[in-house]
């Protein structure tokens, strides 16, 4: 049977910021499959948005190598930003701007042209339910149009990997459905989703494969059911991440 | 760095594509919307400057209208009332610059009187005229014809005694009166005195043996003899049209201070970028490939325009609403043309600089006062506060390295000293250099350190 493609592969990252006291990566090494829905999982401080943020340029490695599509984040991270959606954790969006405004700057900036951006952003508007908000500014936005307005404008270019960091935090359960459901239909495309979350819940209900790292290192990796089942006295991912990260306070 | 300004070429040569411009032209789109939509910022970038020009202008009108074209009170007490007071008086009364005093309340001044009012510090200045001055001045003329007339071998024709070295005319002044404004006066004195003493050395001359009566010849009309003679101030620029203006309040504040404003723009633009830095925007900017460079041209154009446009009002004001308040129209020189790149060239330094101090402090609380105290100083230093002429000569050396005494000397070569392009292009390269050194700078430090850890 011929093994899965690989979307991101991760060897031996170490990154230690300046200042700090403990690497935030000690030797990381992971890998994520084309096509699929991945959950990056790890208590606060385990360096997952380091992670996030090497695989996009964002911050330079001391060691190791990381590679997205057989790319190389040091070397060619600006081929990597092409075929990457990045939704960070805040809204990155100009919040004096109207969100059909964000999203036409945005579009033009990847090169795309007026009509491709009116058929774009009202096709993901529609989709996320902001149709109506359209012409209003994301500065008035709700918390969840907003993060849903985040996420829109990181798909504005059909990137093959979108990569989100905590997309549903803070949002309803109206709002987290809605960007759920999307996100499964996107990766269900062809498409492959890395994503990292709190909601252990929500990861063990929508991630094909979980990988849990905590201070700076990879811990663990499989689909969640899998791992629910191979970790001794645990019934749901909660209990996984608590078995291997332990009851200890990370602030 | 040399990888920023080898992009920065590489964009500059072969990389000017359709899909770059259309990037720059969606990046002054966004600015401009972001513009119309903060109004309190837009009144500030042009109420403002528009204010302080027009509040500069005023208050230091009178500072530059100094021994123009104002007019003094001068207290005169004459207790002589020969031909040097008549002389003097006369001489002070034809001047534009000095209103006589001579009497109050219908009472002629006194010597008592007069050092009163001065002490009291109704009045600046005041003359007393001796007792017995003319008489002295008589008594000279009379010494210097007789030895003439001895030389002439006609012996003593007047009888005099030897002068006194006690028959000064007296001038006072309040302990507040300039340097400057005492000399003004004391030269139109000396001038006036020495006028009246030759008109009597001519007179007592005319009267020596059988000389011709001065007076039928004309000679007596000194300043008709000696018309073709003496000073007159003319243009610089004798093959350009003749200068109409010479520096007055207006013509130093108006463009001094719309430089000024414009380079206060920088407040504006650092605490802009900063927002945009810690709002995410310049996140999702960065994680789009290939925009750094079109972005961080999109933004310097548009508030280059906007510092234009800036500097074009703050002109408008000088020749159309300065004349409304009673102040001289704004003279723009004979080559107004040549004002607009002069505009531009400073616009883009003041930008640049804008984005320079954004890049390099991480809060607004940082670069804020850091932009306002640096722009204070270099307008200080760079004669905008006073014409860098008046300053020390350490300090007009100093001058020469701030971009705002760049941008004013340029501006005066146009609208003062008639110049065009070709005269002003030292300052223009100066700006220029000083602005792509700027941009490079803050665009290599956004993108290496402000985006990337």
């Amino acid at each position: 049977m011929q093994a899965t493609p690989l979307a991101i592969t991760i060897k031996d990252l170490y990154k230690q910021y300046p200042d700090a006291l403990t690497p935030a990566l000690a030797g990381l090494t992971l890998n994520v499959r084309e096509n699929s829905f991945t959950g990056l999982l790890g208590p606060n401080g385990a360096g997952k948005t380091t992670c996030i943020s090497i695989l996009c340029g964002l911050v330079i490695p001391e060691s190791g190598q990381a590679t997205v599509y057989g790319l190389d984040c040091k070397k060619d991270k600006v081929a990597i930003r092409g075929v990457t959606g990045v939704v960070p954790q805040e809204i990155a969006l100009f919040s004096n701007l109207t969100g059909f405004e964000n999203l036409k700057y945005i579009g033009r900036l990847y090169g795309l042209t007026d009509k491709e951006i009116k058929q774009r952003s009202g096709e993901l508007m529609e989709r996320f339910g902001l149709e109506k908000h359209a012409h209003k500014r994301v500065s008035r936005y709700s918390g969840g149009m907003q993060r849903r307005a985040n996420i829109i404008a990181s798909l504005m270019h059909r990137p093959k990997l979108l990569i989100l960091d905590e997309p549903t935090a803070g949002v309803d359960v109206q709002s987290r459905a809605l960007i759920l459901e999307y996100l499964n239909e996107y990766r269900q495309n062809g498409n492959t989703i890395l994503y990292t979350s709190h909601s252990l819940e929500e990861a063990q209900k929508m991630c094909d494969e979980v990988i849990i790292m905590d201070e700076g290192k990879f811990v663990t990796t499989g689909k969640p059911k899998q791992l629910i089942k191979d970790t001794p006295d645990c019934k749901t991912l909660e209990d996984v991440f608590l078995h291997h990260t332990g009851h200890t306070l990370r602030d | 760095m040399c990888s920023c300004i080898i992009q920065a070429i590489h964009y500059g040569t072969n990389k000017i594509t359709k899909g770059t411009v259309k990037k720059i032209l969606a990046t002054i789109a966004k600015e401009w919307l972001l513009m119309r939509r903060d109004i309190a910022g837009m009144m500030l970038i042009f109420t403002m400057p528009a204010l302080l020009v027009i509040v500069m202008s005023l208050t230091e009108e009178g500072p530059f209208k100094d021994y123009q074209d104002m007019r003094f009170d001068l207290l005169l007490a004459d207790n002589d009332a020969g031909s040097l007071a008549q002389g003097i008086t006369n001489g002070l009364r034809a001047s534009k610059n000095f209103h006589i005093i001579d009497s109050l309340d219908g009472k002629p001044l006194t010597e008592a009187k007069l050092k009163d009012l001065l002490r009291n510090g109704n009045y600046t200045s005041g003359i007393v005229i001796p007792r017995g001055v003319t008489a002295e001045m008589v008594n000279a003329a009379n010494i210097i014809a007789n030895n003439l007339s001895e030389k002439m071998g006609l012996g003593n024709a007047f009888t005099v005694r030897p002068p006194r070295d006690t028959m000064y005319v007296r001038v006072l002044f309040d302990p507040d009166a300039k340097p400057t404004f005492k000399n003004s006066i004391t030269f139109a004195l000396d001038k006036y005195i020495t006028y009246t003493c030759s008109n009597m050395l001519i007179n007592r001359m005319g009267k020596l043996g059988n000389a011709t009566n001065p007076t039928d010849t004309g000679v007596r009309d000194l300043k008709r003899v000696f018309q073709g003679i003496g000073i007159r101030e003319v243009a610089l620029n004798e093959d350009k049209k003749e200068q109409k203006q010479f520096i007055n309040s207006v013509q130093h504040n108006v463009p001094a201070w719309a430089i000024f404003g414009m380079f206060f723009i920088v407040v504006p633009i650092a605490s802009h970028l900063i927002r945009e830095r810690k709002e995410g925007s310049t996140l999702r900017i960065t994680l789009i490939p290939h925009v750094q460079i079109p972005v961080s041209l999109g933004r310097t154009i548009f508030y280059t325009l906007v510092c234009t446009v800036q500097f074009v009002l703050m002109f408008c004001i000088g020749i159309w609403v300065m004349p409304l308040l009673h102040l001289p129209s704004l003279y723009i020189g004979t080559h107004p043309e040549a004002l607009l790149p002069v505009a531009i060239c400073i616009s883009f330094a003041a930008t640049t600089y804008g984005y320079l101090v954004g890049a390099l402090f991480k809060t607004a609380n940082q670069a804020m006062p850091f932009g306002s105290f640096s722009i204070v100083i270099f307008s200080a230093i760079g004669g905008i506060w006073m014409p860098v002429e008046l300053l020390s000569g350490v300090m007009q050396r100093v001058a020469m390295i701030s971009p705002l005494h760049w941008s004013l000397a340029a501006v005066n070569g146009i609208i003062l000293r008639n110049g065009d392009l070709h005269d002003v292009w030292k300052y223009l390269c100066m700006l220029l250099i000083f602005g792509i050194v700027a941009w490079v700078l803050s665009t290599y430090i956004s993108t290496r350190y402000r985006s990337v850890q």
